[in-house]
C-alpha cells in the first residue's frame, strides 16, 4: 500500500515541482530578453536601423542576463530608418522544457519593441 | 495495540489536492498578471521616452533650449500603443482603445506641477497613465473577476 502511495505521490508532486520551476525559468528568460528588447528598439533608433553595432550591443546585453546570443535570432523592421520613422526590433528564442511524466516541448519565446528614427539625415 | 495506518496518505492526498490546486493556480495567474504589468510598464516608459526624444527643432535652434514637440501627447500615445500590441492576447481590449483611454499630459515648460499626480517636473516632461485590463481566467476559476485592471504610469523627461 505504502508503494503504491508513494508512486501515486512521485507522479503528481514530481511533475508539479518541475512544472513550477520550468515555467519560472521559462519567465525569466523572457523578461530578460524583452529588457533587452526594449533597449535594442531605443539603440536602433539612435542608429538609424539595423546596424553590426545594435547587434554588437544586442549580444552583449544578451550575454548579461544569461542568455546564449547564437541562440536567440534578431530582426529589426526596417533596416534603415528615417527620422521620426517606426523601428521594430524583434527577438526570439526557442526554449526546451520538460516536465517528467507529462510533456517535453520547446517553446518560442518572442519579445517585440518599437522606437523611432531619432537621426534626421 | 496495532492501528492500520493504510491509506492514509491517499486520502489525505485527495483531501489536499485541490486545495493545492486553487493555490497552484493563484500563484500562476499572479505571476501571469505581474509578467504582464512588467511588459506594460514597459510599453508605457518606451512610449514617453520616444515622445520626449523628439524635440521641437525650430525652438532648439532659436533659443538653444530643450523643448517637447508639439506632437509629443500624440506620439506617446501611438507608441504605447505599439508596443503593447505585444502583449494584445491577454488583453481584455485592444492596445489601441486602451491607448486611447490612456491619461496622457504633455509639460513642455519646467518647472511644472502635474495637477493629476501632484509631481513636480524640473525638465519638460511626457507622463502617461494608463488603465490597462488584463484577461485573468485562472482567477475566473477561482470565481475572482476574469478581467483584472493595472494601473500603469509612466513619465520621461529629455537630458
Amino acid at each position: 500500500m505504502a508503494t503504491l502511495e508513494t508512486t501515486l505521490m512521485v507522479v503528481i508532486l514530481v511533475p508539479l515541482l518541475f512544472a513550477i520551476l520550468e515555467f519560472g525559468w521559462l519567465t525569466q528568460r523572457w523578461l530578460a530578453q524583452d529588457g533587452v528588447t526594449l533597449q535594442a528598439a531605443r539603440y536602433a533608433g539612435e542608429l538609424g536601423g539595423d546596424r553590426p553595432e545594435l547587434r554588437s550591443y544586442v549580444q552583449d546585453q544578451l550575454r548579461l542576463v544569461g542568455i546564449e546570443p547564437s541562440r536567440v535570432s534578431i530582426e529589426v523592421e526596417p533596416a534603415y530608418v528615417a527620422w521620426r520613422q517606426p523601428v521594430r526590433v524583434s527577438l526570439r528564442t526557442d526554449e526546451r522544457i520538460a516536465i517528467p511524466f507529462v510533456f517535453a516541448t520547446t517553446i518560442t519565446v518572442r519579445s517585440t519593441a518599437v522606437a523611432r528614427g531619432e537621426v534626421s539625415r | 495495540m496495532m492501528r492500520d495506518d493504510g491509506g492514509t496518505a491517499a486520502v489525505t492526498t485527495l483531501v489536499m489536492l485541490p486545495l493545492l490546486l486553487i493555490v497552484l493556480v493563484g500563484v500562476l495567474e499572479l505571476g501571469a498578471l505581474r509578467a504582464v504589468a512588467y511588459r506594460a510598464t514597459a510599453a508605457a516608459d518606451l512610449a514617453t521616452i520616444v515622445a520626449v526624444g523628439d524635440q521641437d527643432q525650430a525652438e532648439l535652434v532659436r533659443t538653444g533650449t530643450l523643448r517637447l514637440a508639439p506632437d509629443a501627447v500624440d506620439t506617446a500615445r501611438d507608441y504605447f500603443a505599439r508596443n503593447l500590441s505585444a502583449t494584445a492576447p491577454v488583453l481584455a481590449a485592444s492596445a489601441e482603445e486602451i491607448a486611447a483611454l490612456a491619461d496622457v499630459a504633455s509639460f513642455p515648460t519646467a518647472p511644472s506641477i502635474d495637477p493629476r499626480t501632484g509631481a513636480r517636473y524640473d525638465r519638460p516632461t511626457v507622463r502617461l497613465i494608463a488603465s490597462v485590463p488584463v484577461r485573468t481566467p485562472g482567477f475566473a476559476a477561482l470565481l475572482l473577476p476574469a478581467v483584472t485592471t493595472l494601473t500603469i504610469r509612466s513619465a520621461s523627461s529629455p537630458r
